[in-house]
């Protein structure tokens, strides 16, 4: 491999992007109800030029309200996943790092049964409950994982996993509580589920966010490549790492924070296209980012695609299917060696 | 080959985000439009049992189900021409069956209900999540949830339905004759002393009934008490305390024609179990499934379960009466359809013997 | 004779002596350091006041047993911390007060070799060694690519570019982390404890290349290590700590004197020197006897 110029990321992320809107062309043709694809792409042109209305209702609420939102969505939770697992791999230096380790998805799942417990009368209480469950145990662990003033692999590693177990003990005290109906709700969505429309103010925070967190990790991602053969050594190549790690830890876990508020704990996703990227394009993060973003986003489409389309009516949770597809892929990969 | 040009690869990512910002917009305003859809014609507002507000069509030409109770309830009332679709689990009457289905009561399919061009949706709250609510209310679908917590409470969901289908007076004659029915159970049963009853809706875990659920108020109605007296809705008991309290009836509740009583003999070799005075004198109840569902048939289950337990107090009639779909059930051993009948008390989703545990950090 | 005096000799033939009048490039001047936990608290371990110059094309060896204070010494050195008192300097900045870019252009660290997370083609892992010199999102461009070559040729490493780290010996890799120093352009190598991990054969090979850079690209060398007979061969000063006491500094001749030595690193040892000037050391395995 050549080492990485601007052209040869350009390409690439080219190349995927033209991957993914093929992949959402093919979710917007698929589900319960058929479209065929060449009515799609005129009535999307219909609504680029705004003559939205001469559509008929009901196919246009199904495209448009249902599907639509659905795959968006789905990009933006299967980017942030795959650009926050990246991260977190390179900032604990252990490949099988993932969004989660840092007890983020169970912050947010206390955040949002305690919000069920709380108000449930509030109809948008789960998503605004997680989040705020998401970011305490942020700043919690960033206090427990602070050794002599700055960020520690070991001890911030530790600190997530011990703020897991504790919320999940918590977890499955207040789950006893809760009624028959909510418990299924929150079973559902702690399996990951897409099913759930956002509000409009979410899609907003979750844009800016998703835009502001990538941002963040990508302006360091050069300085990730050195941090990764060591953090003395990249010192002495002239990297500020205390700077560098705060920022990716800051990035990558409200990355995280927004995905689980919005569709709760998708698994895999995270952990494996990184490598898959890895073992495709090269370890470079310069390139590794973008291409995570969208090969998560691609793989979360094709995912809930498939949920949605494999039982019909029934829909399944994407996580189910993540995880029934991301397990087989992750023993390959073991077995081909985690690089 | 590219050199310092972090400011152009800026820009194209920017381009690529503001690509997905404009697609966000134009579904934003799609959706502003489709709204406007909810103009049902000639519509009224009414109040959901859970204080949501509904605009319903005059006469709901067609109806969704999304439970299997209130599909029950549509069929009673004789509505079932204008009911357009339901859910897999709805299985009494047969017909229902036969209608199309819509998917699961807690994950249905939403392009699929939106297909069938429903007036009104029917959900319940004991059953649906409310993001499915939310979803449908969000695309312009009106939906009406009900909410029974007792007989009464059940007999009036019948009326409220009728109402949002505009079928009152065939809903109101439903009523009249339920209630009629229960007056008379309540005649009967005067002066009798309640017989103390333990409700199993699962053995493994032991789970019965709160008292705030409506098996509770049936058996009440039926003579009975239960001995679990805590609020929450599907308590995990424990065998020691039932031993202490020894009720006088055990009551198990199934679907299906199956092996209930080989169920039961295995049970009674368990300890525990074999120490309860019921079991030892077989004082035992099997009811028909019905009594887990808040629809007419319940009646006919608190009917079936008063003269379990107070013999004395039928003792003209010698005939049993129709068991309407009851059987015998096998604990979570039986197919999927099966245990999703039982699955609005039983513990959802879940594999009996999975910890809450693993269903929480299952995330992988 | 051993293998070890073997090489040890005929590598003696090669040498050249620094000429006294090149420029001081490395200054460290009293320079102290404590390890507190506390800015109360008794210090845990005390570097006491040091002084030496390095000055270019010199190769100075920092020898000492273990926890003797050598890397404390190199922090002091590489500006990572500052001297609670006197000074380092290099080329007339104190290296504590400079920004890490700028360090990074000066000074390079070859560190004991860490493990590799992720495979990276060796070619790629020296071209890291521009990183100093470019802006944030940087990509490589022609001239860092030539120097990157050109790095690596000066190690004998051309044929390693394309290969995968994690594949080559200890002896390559150590080529390969060394090439990255040198695509740093620096003008102070530090090396910490670079010998650990290798043979006897790739350990005289990389100082000899280490001596060959110092002549021809005018590098200041400064390598930390506890070997003795390296340090011997191949330093033009050695500065010999103990106990974070820097017991004393000059060539090795002037260093290498037996009581101090065998009260250094507890051991008995005899000293003689050598053909070329430079002191020999030999280990007795019992009092009064040699075992060469």
């Amino acid at each position: 491999m050549q080492p990485l110029t601007l052209r040869r990321l350009l390409w690439t992320c080219g190349g995927l992007s033209a991957l993914l809107l093929a992949c959402v062309v093919l979710a917007l043709k698929l589900g319960a109800v058929p479209i065929s694809v060449t009515d799609l792409i005129l009535d999307l042109g219909r609504i680029a030029i705004g003559r939205a209305n001469e559509l008929p209702t009901e196919y246009r609420l199904i495209v448009f309200d249902l599907r639509l939102p659905r795959i968006l969505l789905g990009i933006m939770v299967g980017a942030a996943l795959s650009v926050s697992g990246a991260s977190f791999q390179a900032l604990l230096r252990n490949p099988l790092a993932d969004p989660y380790v840092l007890g983020v998805s169970s912050g947010a799942a206390l955040g949002s049964i305690l919000a069920l417990i709380i108000a449930p009368g509030f109809a948008l209480i789960t998503p605004l409950g997680a989040f705020i469950g998401a970011i305490a145990t942020i700043a919690g662990v960033y206090f427990l994982g602070r050794r002599e003033g700055q960020l520690d692999s070991t001890t911030l590693l530790l600190g997530g996993i011990i703020c897991a177990s504790f919320f999940s003990a918590i977890i499955m005290f207040l789950m006893t509580t809760l009624t028959g109906r909510d418990l299924r709700g929150m079973v559902f969505w702690l399996m990951g589920d897409l099913s759930t429309p956002v509000s409009a103010g979410m899609q907003w925070i979750f844009t800016v966010g998703l835009i502001a967190g990538i941002g963040a990790i990508y302006s360091t991602s050069a300085d990730l490549n050195l941090l990764l053969t060591g953090e003395r050594e990249a010192t002495h190549l002239g990297v500020d790492v205390t700077r560098v790690k705060l920022v990716v830890y800051v990035s990558a876990s409200l990355l995280t924070a927004l995905a689980v508020s919005a569709s709760g704990a998708i698994g895999y996703v995270g952990l494996l296209i990184p490598h898959a990227v890895r073992l495709i394009f090269g370890s470079d993060y310069r390139l590794l980012i973008p291409a995570s973003a969208l090969c998560g986003a691609i793989a979360i489409v094709l995912a809930d695609t498939l949920a949605r389309t494999i039982v019909p009516p029934t829909e399944l949770p994407v996580g189910a299917m993540t995880a029934m597809a991301g397990a087989p892929v992750f023993i390959y990969l073991l077995r081909r060696g985690l690089r | 080959m590219g050199a310092d040009l972090p400011r152009f690869w800026l820009a194209v990512r920017c381009a690529w985000m503001a690509v997905i910002l404009l697609i966000f917009c134009e579904r934003a305003i799609a959706g502003q439009s489709s709204s406007a859809r909810s103009a049902v014609p000639a519509g009224r507002e009414l109040t959901d049992e859970v204080g949501r507000r509904v605009q319903v069509p005059r006469e709901a030409g067609r109806v969704v189900s999304l439970a299997p109770n209130l599909t029950e309830i549509v069929f009673a009332l004789g509505n079932e021409n204008h009911l357009a679709g339901d859910t897999d689990y709805c299985d009494y009457p047969a017909e229902a069956a036969q209608k199309p289905h819509v998917g699961g009561t807690v994950n249905p399919n939403l392009e699929e209900i939106v297909s069938l061009k429903p007036d009104l949706v029917l959900a319940t709250k004991s059953i649906n999540r409310r993001e499915t609510v939310d979803a449908l209310d969000h695309i312009g679908l009106p939906v009406f949830v009900t909410d029974p917590h007792s007989i009464e409470g059940m007999i009036a969901s019948v009326e409220h339905i009728g109402a949002a289908m505009g079928v009152e007076k065939s809903a109101a004659a439903l009523a009249e004759d339920l209630r009629g029915r229960l007056a008379g159970l309540d005649r009967r049963l005067a002066g009798d002393a309640q017989r103390r009853v333990l409700f199993v809706v699962w053995t493994d875990p032991l789970i019965s009934v709160g008292r705030t659920s409506f098996i509770a108020d049936a058996v009440r109605r039926a003579g009975g008490r239960s001995v679990v007296e805590t609020k929450t809705e599907w308590p995990h008991v424990s065998m020691e305390e039932m031993v202490r309290l020894q009720p006088e009836f055990l009551i198990f509740a199934s679907a299906h024609a199956g092996n209930t009583q080989h169920d039961i003999d295995e049970l009674r070799t368990r300890p525990g179990w074999k120490n309860l005075a019921a079991m030892q004198h077989g004082k035992i109840v099997i009811l028909s499934d019905a009594i887990n569902r808040p629809a007419p048939r319940m009646v006919d289950a608190i009917e079936q379960l008063a003269r379990a337990l107070h013999p004395e107090a039928f003792a003209l009639r010698t005939t049993p009466s129709e068991f309407g779909g009851a059987g015998f059930s096998l604990w979570g051993l039986a197919p999927a359809r099966t245990k999703t009948h039982r699955l609005k008390p039983a513990p959802p989703l879940v594999a009996p013997n999975t910890s809450i545990e693993e269903a929480c950090l299952c995330n992988r | 004779m051993s293998t070890h005096e073997t090489f040890l000799q005929a590598a003696a033939g090669r040498e050249e002596r620094p000429s006294r009048d090149q420029a001081v490039r490395l200054n460290v001047e009293q320079a102290s350091y404590a390890y507190q936990v506390t800015a109360q608290a008794v210090p845990t371990f005390t570097l006491g006041a040091t002084s030496f110059q390095a000055r270019e094309r010199e190769i100075v060896a920092i020898l000492g047993p273990n926890a003797s204070g050598k890397s404390t010494l190199l922090r002091l050195i590489t500006g990572t911390i500052a001297p609670l008192s006197g000074r380092v300097e290099l080329d007339g900045q104190e290296t504590s007060r400079l920004d890490l870019r700028t360090r990074a252009q000066l000074i390079a660290v070859v560190h004991q070799e860490s493990p590799v997370v992720y495979p990276s083609l060796a070619g790629d892992f020296v071209l890291q060694g521009r990183f100093p010199y470019g802006r944030a999102l940087r990509f490589a461009n022609r001239q860092d690519i030539e120097i990157a070559r050109n790095a690596l040729a000066q190690v004998g490493g051309e044929h390693l570019a394309k290969r995968n780290i994690g594949e080559l010996s200890g002896g390559e890799k150590q080529r390969v982390i060394l090439a990255r120093a040198l695509a740093q352009q620096p003008r102070l190598i530090l090396l910490d404890e670079p010998t650990l991990h290798l043979d006897i054969g790739a350990q005289v090979e990389l100082l000899e290349r280490l001596r060959q850079l110092a002549q021809e690209a005018r590098y200041t060398v400064v390598v930390v290590t506890h070997e003795l007979g390296l340090a011997a061969e191949f330093a033009d000063q050695v500065v010999l700590l103990q106990h974070g006491r820097c017991l004393r500094v000059g060539t090795p001749a002037v260093v290498y004197q037996k009581e101090l030595l065998e009260q250094v690193f507890d051991a008995p040892l005899d000293v003689e020197i050598g053909p070329a000037g430079r002191p020999r050391v030999n280990l007795r395995a019992r009092r009064g006897e040699d075992i060469t």
